[in-house]
């Protein structure tokens, strides 16, 4: 019974050192761990749900003043791999990574950020600026998108109210 | 004189980390302990040793958002850490407040009283990236010591 | 003169001083090296030791303004300087056969305890609580541990003194068993060796009987305060220490040499001395973990002692 120590011992040093080679060589990464955010500009819609459920306050949106669209900011240093953001998101424009390399020097402290520019779209018939509305979105939705859909969901609503009314106002006729 | 200057820098290899909890929940400083006691990481193997005392430190890592109660204890704890030392700031509580940002009793961060030299953000940081730091941290010591 | 300069030869190079501060540091090495090992894991360099030393030299010393300065630098170069004389004691055997006339057993049973002293004075003089609990807890530890060595000193002076009467000369004892066969195979001396093996992990401070530093809990008791060369000046005495006891026991229990001359036996003798640190340093503290200060009172007074004393009892019987 005491002695079975003597045996973990006797195999611990028969079976050599189970240390990763890692600061001087490679480690391993498990596919799903949760590491640093990134944001893929094109999916995201600007919805801010991201913004609202973050824990540490880590993701901003600002509101470009010539109205092209957002600024997105994740700041790294603040994140804490919660993942609510990729939870949440609609169209998972925002995941997680994971790549878990943060250290870094304190120069460096307020440029671990991710900065990405989400731009409005623009609608076809008056040039508004509006929301993008990416596909992904559309299928998030709606499920398999009909041709009818597909002729109205880039109008701004204003455009998309008046082209309503007008097949409305083409069914009456009939 | 190149022989002495030879010997010296073999203080490189030896530093030896004391941690400080400055109101953390713990979960950096068990992966900090993992670094130092589960095989697959061991810290030992830089030279490095966990020391009980300041007195006794080379790298300091601090863990924790400095509340307002522990921020004396941490600064009086530093001071007695003896020159030429380098701080690390491990899980972003110390480096931004974190998930406490803006809350009644984290009113700084950590890089407000203590010169910081490498940050290693996480909520906890993974056992590499804290070894990642500490290698870091090895490279800035290099040019102190 | 010529006495003189062979005496600080003895104290300053080989077999003190500078031998065994490298002989002791490097010992260090391996023992860091080998737990590692038995942890699975792949551990520091031999050389970290060293490394430590000379980072240690560098470094800025830090006195607390509430201690006693004049003791707290004075406690650890009495330390190492007692611990520099005792290693001069200790023979090599087939290299040197100790210091005749010089050196006995109740000489080294005076110089063993300094490195505990020097604790107690550093933690009553840092004026810390953590170094004061350090105190009390070394000088328990003392009390228990120094009644086994006592008694296996006896009785290896017993069995070496022959027919009549007994011989505490480290050099009688070593021509004794060179003549008669090593103690450590010796039957009646088993008991004896087996209690020596229980007094290294004591005097040396590691994992089951480190009451004083207790890491966890003490923060290292009287070391808690030391920063800079004067550790460093710990950590050599320690060294010192370690090569000190490995010697004491290489040369009670297996002075045997081998033929080829003194290089031979300078590496036969370190050898020894890092199979004995093997056993009862290395293992031990991987192996178990730290028990309360009572539970180690109890501990040496039940089986070492009890071990010693049978050994004695034997050694009278059969002379």
């Amino acid at each position: 019974m005491v002695l079975s120590i003597f045996k973990v011992l006797w195999n611990n040093l028969k079976q050599g050192p189970s240390t990763d080679p890692f600061p001087f060589g490679e480690t391993f990464t498990p596919a799903r761990l949760r590491g640093k955010v990134a944001v893929d500009p094109e999916a995201c819609v600007g919805c801010g749900v991201c913004a609202t459920v973050c824990a540490g306050n880590a993701i901003k949106h600002v509101e470009r003043g010539d109205g092209s669209g957002k600024d997105f900011y994740v700041w790294h240093n603040t994140c804490t791999f919660c993942g609510l953001c990729q939870h949440y998101c609609p169209t998972d424009a925002i995941r997680l990574t994971n790549n878990w390399s943060t250290a870094h020097r304190n120069e460096d402290k307020y440029k671990m950020k991710e900065h990405e520019f989400v731009a409005y779209a623009r609608c076809p018939q008056c040039d508004q600026a509006m929301p993008n509305m990416p596909h992904a979105m559309l299928d998030h939705i709606y499920g398999a998108p009909t041709e009818e859909l597909e002729a109205i969901y880039k109008l701004c609503p204003e455009c998309r109210r008046q082209k309503a009314a007008q097949q409305f106002g083409a069914q009456i006729h009939d | 004189m190149s022989i002495i200057d030879a010997i010296k820098s073999k203080a490189v290899r030896s530093p030896w980390l004391y941690r400080i909890n400055a109101g953390s929940c713990n979960g950096c400083d068990v992966e900090l302990a993992t670094t130092a006691l589960i095989p697959r990481y061991d810290v030992e193997r830089l030279g490095c040793k966990y020391c009980g005392s300041p007195k006794h430190a080379d790298i300091v890592l601090i863990t924790g958002p400095v509340t307002s109660m522990v921020k004396e204890k941490v600064l009086r704890v530093y001071e007695e850490i003896p020159d030429p030392k380098v701080t690390v700031a491990v899980g972003v509580c110390p480096i931004s407040g974190g998930v406490f940002r803006g809350s009644y009793s984290v009113p700084i961060m950590l890089d407000d009283i203590i010169p910081v030299d490498v940050n290693v953000p996480g909520c906890p940081p993974r056992p590499q990236a804290i070894l990642e730091g500490v290698a870091m941290a090895l490279d800035i010591w290099k040019t102190r010591i | 003169m010529l006495d003189m300069l062979s005496h600080s030869f003895h104290l300053l190079i080989f077999p003190g001083g500078l031998f065994a501060l490298l002989l002791g540091l490097l010992l260090k090495g391996f023992d860091r090296k080998i737990c590692a090992r038995l942890q699975r894991r792949v551990g520091p360099p031999i050389l970290q030791p060293f490394y430590d030393i000379i980072k240690l030299s560098q470094k800025e010393t830090i006195i607390p303004d509430t201690a006693n300065k004049a003791m707290f630098k004075f406690a650890p170069v009495f330390g190492f300087m007692g611990m520099m004389v005792a290693a001069m004691l200790i023979p090599v055997p087939g290299v040197w056969n100790g210091a005749s006339g010089l050196g006995d057993m109740l000489m080294l049973l005076y110089l063993l305890p300094i490195p505990a002293i020097a604790f107690m004075l550093a933690g009553s003089a840092s004026s810390s609580p953590y170094g004061a609990i350090g105190t009390s807890r070394e000088m328990v530890l003392m009390f228990a541990y120094e009644i086994p060595l006592l008694v296996v000193l006896l009785t290896v002076a017993l069995k070496a003194g022959g027919a009549d009467g007994s011989e505490f000369s480290l050099a009688q004892v070593v021509a004794f068993q060179h003549e008669n066969g090593s103690f450590g195979f010796n039957l009646s001396m088993l008991p004896a060796f087996i209690a020596f093996l229980c007094f290294i992990p004591g005097t040396m401070g590691v994992v089951p009987f480190d009451l004083p530093e207790a890491e966890p809990e003490l923060l290292e008791g009287p070391l808690l305060e030391y920063s800079g060369p004067l550790l460093a000046m710990f950590n050599l005495m320690s060294a010192l220490k370690l090569v000190v006891v490995m010697g004491l026991g290489v040369a009670l229990f297996f002075p045997g040499t081998i033929p080829g001359g003194a290089v031979a036996n300078l590496a036969w003798f370190i050898f020894k001395c890092f199979m004995l640190m093997l056993v009862s340093v290395t293992i031990v503290r991987t192996a178990t973990g730290r028990l309360r200060t009572d539970q180690t009172f109890k501990f040496y007074l039940k089986y070492p002692s009890v071990l010693a004393y049978v050994s004695l009892g034997l050694t009278l019987l059969f002379k």
